[in-house]
């Protein structure tokens, strides 16, 4: 799968003007939705999805549940007008691979004992998509996790790492994916250095690949830094409005 | 793919690992014995029974002509499904597949898509009208673990053995499928800090997190995928990654090496 | 001040003081949840949000939402239904008759007993309270805004039912119930989902004082407009 059009310009920069090892913009809000025991709207360049939590709460039907923990539950929803083409509504095989995956990267953090029974359900959706959105996704939720209250070990960030023009960057735009020789999700828990959701499609060699992983972690951490930041900012005093 | 395993059992499993041993007197890299036999089914194009230890999963390859995608006029089309039909484990249902099933389904199609294993060019009849459709169809008749490779092993090796069926379609004489790459499939699993290759059902429920990783007969790497609710250090990433590549290796030459259409 | 932590924020090395909302892992304490860093003699992260989760000798306010021979099985505002059994009830309570003690959607103040590891929940009355609970208004807020509510040694509810001049009660689980005329119950009601709202800011005893004597004073009369 060798690209026709050039992805890094003469000047080293990719087509968008970022440097190889650069994120694209990333805009996070936290508690945006009101009827959510948490949320979090995140951008990442012209990707936009929204997460809300809602949990621990009662899971039915009773044979679903486990009597000695909560059951996580994602679902990675796309809204029909998130991409070039209108996709139709409803779950297909991609969405449900991306949940699982997704809530196989966020369950190891959450404290599920504390809850026997119970249900903590996340819920993605992707309102415009420009690849990454599973990445994206899973750091919307990670943050709507923590603002839900629900106990957890540590952050979650991830970020997509790819091969375009030969050379090793970091969160590739759905371009670079397109014409691109490899595309790799990580996600990470930052605080315990574990890679808990690493997937890959392409054709690169062991040398490449362990840069690629390197290049993603740097990524994580810098995504976890904003992540942390979006959560301390939620309850500055200078947010508060004055009573009444 | 993770079965409910009693405390006590993992326990077992955990202690044993950490003896160094594993609960059938392998070593940490060895994977189980492993039988592919090809041309099982005659009605398919391509087909191998493959046993991975008690892990038994029958692969199938159809072709057919049919409509090419608008963005690829001038390439074949590839279709992957994964049936875990409920003969094969207490656990599996009837009815559509479930997030397993999926999963499988398009890890294996993603191994042998992304290594450019088949050259879909050759498979065009007539561009943006005609082009050969391939069905790979996992069909798992006993789950006893690492449902991953044994699949993609199957796949694989039906497909290398496939004919293009020109013949029943008036289009010339059948053909031997355009294969020119083996991708072969390895899953490790982490247990009690250590990498295990194949896992077994005990491992796979046991273990915290499983990793997959299909490469190529040059040893580039096509495909990966993480399972399960634990994680992995970077490290241990990079080093479970080395022995799957290594392991595979192993894997082609023994299984793969001389198969083709008869 | 208040310093807001996130789950997995390294806290102490100082793990004998690690407390709730804490946990330790190679010696050293992170935060377990997104909330208030307490530091002064636990190590303890209050939650700014969460379901409420019932806890062995927790007063809550139940909402009877089914009745199982012989328990009435109350929604405790919490993932878990709490249980409360027909002997717990000071009368003879016989089969069939359940419902003419407490029927469903009935209020009662009840206190929590026993939480066994699979997290049933057993209740039993709280003698002050006759159950069904008559007349007054209920409202609900997060539980994790109760402690606020409350105030450091009780001042803000002591304000709140000394200035609103209504009988509050406030249950553990965010439940909160107001009886006095219609209103003070008003204003005591809004003035709660204020503080509900901005349970992290600090200074509110004194504003919460201010306003609920403007309100009283006349010149600043508050219609009800919550719910």
């Amino acid at each position: 799968m060798s690209s026709e059009i050039k992805l890094i310009r003469e000047d080293g920069r990719r087509l968008d003007g970022r440097l190889p090892d650069e994120l694209r913009p990333i805009k996070i809000e936290v508690g945006v939705l009101k009827r959510a025991d948490g949320s979090c709207y995140f951008e990442l360049g012209k990707n936009k999805v929204i997460a809300a939590v809602y949990g621990p709460r009662e899971l039915h039907p009773r044979h679903a549940q486990d009597a000695r923990r909560a059951v996580v539950r994602f679902r990675y929803n796309m809204a029909p007008f998130s991409v070039e083409e209108r996709r139709r509504p409803g779950p297909d095989r991609r969405s449900v691979e991306i949940s699982k995956v997704s809530r196989e990267a966020l369950e190891p953090v959450i404290i599920t004992e504390y809850y026997p029974r119970a249900a903590i359900d996340i819920f993605v959706e992707v309102l415009e998509s420009d690849a990454g959105t599973r990445t994206a996704g899973i750091n919307a939720a990670s943050v709507a996790l923590a603002d839900a209250g629900i106990p957890m070990k540590g952050l979650v960030s991830a970020v997509a790492v790819g091969k375009i023009d030969g050379q090793i960057v970091l969160d590739l735009t759905s371009e670079e994916d397109q014409h691109g020789e490899m595309d790799m999700p990580v996600a990470m828990v930052t605080r315990t250095n574990t890679i808990t959701l690493l997937q890959m499609d392409g054709r690169v060699t062991m040398e490449e690949f362990e840069k690629a992983l390197d290049l993603a972690v740097a990524g994580c951490r810098r995504i976890y830094e904003l992540q942390r930041k979006a959560l301390i900012e939620k309850y500055s005093e200078s947010r508060t409005e004055e009573i009444p | 793919m993770s079965e409910v395993l009693d405390e006590i059992r993992k326990d077992y499993l955990f202690n044993l690992v950490r003896k160094g041993r594993r609960i059938d007197g392998r070593a940490f890299k060895d994977f189980r014995e492993l039988r592919v036999k090809t041309n099982v089914i005659s009605k398919a194009e391509g087909s191998a029974w493959v046993e991975l230890g008690q892990t038994e999963v029958l692969v199938g390859v159809k072709l057919q002509p049919g409509e090419p995608y608008p963005d690829t006029p001038d390439k074949g089309v590839m279709i992957t499904n994964a049936e875990l039909v409920p003969l094969a484990s207490p656990t599996f249902e009837p009815g559509p597949p479930d997030e397993n099933g999926i999963e499988l389904a398009r890890v294996v199609d993603r191994g042998i898509r992304e290594s450019g294993a088949i050259d879909l060019e050759k498979l065009c009849i007539e561009e943006g009208e005609k082009v050969w459709i391939i069905f790979i169809d996992v069909h798992v008749l006993n789950h006893d673990g690492n449902l991953m490779d044994a699949s993609a092993l199957g796949a694989i090796a039906s497909l290398m053995t496939a004919k293009i069926p020109c013949e029943r379609y008036g289009l010339g004489d059948d053909e031997p499928l355009p294969v020119r790459d083996s991708p072969v499939s390895v899953t490790a699993v982490d247990i009690a800090g250590e990498i295990l290759i194949d896992p077994n059902l005990y491992e796979e429920s046991a273990a915290s997190c499983r990793l997959t990783v299909i490469s190529n007969a040059d040893g580039s790497i096509s495909a990966m995928q993480k399972g399960g609710i634990g994680g992995l250090s970077p490290e241990k990433t990079k080093d479970a990654v080395k022995m799957c590549v290594e392991s595979a290796k192993e894997i082609r030459d023994k299984v793969l090496r001389g198969l083709k259409p008869t | 001040m208040y310093k807001i932590v996130v789950p997995g924020d390294f806290l102490s090395t100082d793990i004998r003081r690690a407390g709730e909302g804490t946990y330790v892992e190679n010696g050293k304490v992170y935060a377990l949840r997104y909330g208030i860093l307490d530091d002064k003699d636990e190590i303890r992260v209050v939650p700014l949000s969460g379901r409420y989760i019932p806890k062995r000798g927790d007063v809550v306010i139940g909402r009877v939402e089914d009745i199982m021979y012989p328990y009435w099985v109350f929604d405790i505002a919490s993932p878990y239904k709490g249980l409360l059994h027909v002997s717990e009830f000071p009368a003879k309570v016989e089969y069939g008759t359940m419902d003419r003690f407490l029927r469903i959607d009935d209020l009662a103040i009840v206190k929590v007993v026993n939480v066994d590891p699979m997290m049933r929940v057993e209740l039993k009355l709280v003698e002050e309270f006759r159950p069904p609970l008559h007349g007054g208004r209920l409202i609900e807020v997060p539980h994790t805004k109760i402690p606020r509510i409350i105030g450091r040694n009780g001042s803000m509810i002591k304000i709140l039912k000394e200035e609103g001049r209504c009988f509050i009660f406030v249950a553990k689980n965010g439940r909160i119930w107001i009886r006095g005329n219609e209103r003070n119950v008003d204003l005591v009601a809004e003035i709660i989902m204020k503080i509900a709202e901005k349970a992290h800011t600090s200074g509110l005893t004194d504003r919460v004082t201010q306003y609920l004597r403007a309100a009283r004073g006349g010149k600043n009369v508050v219609r009800n407009k919550a719910h």
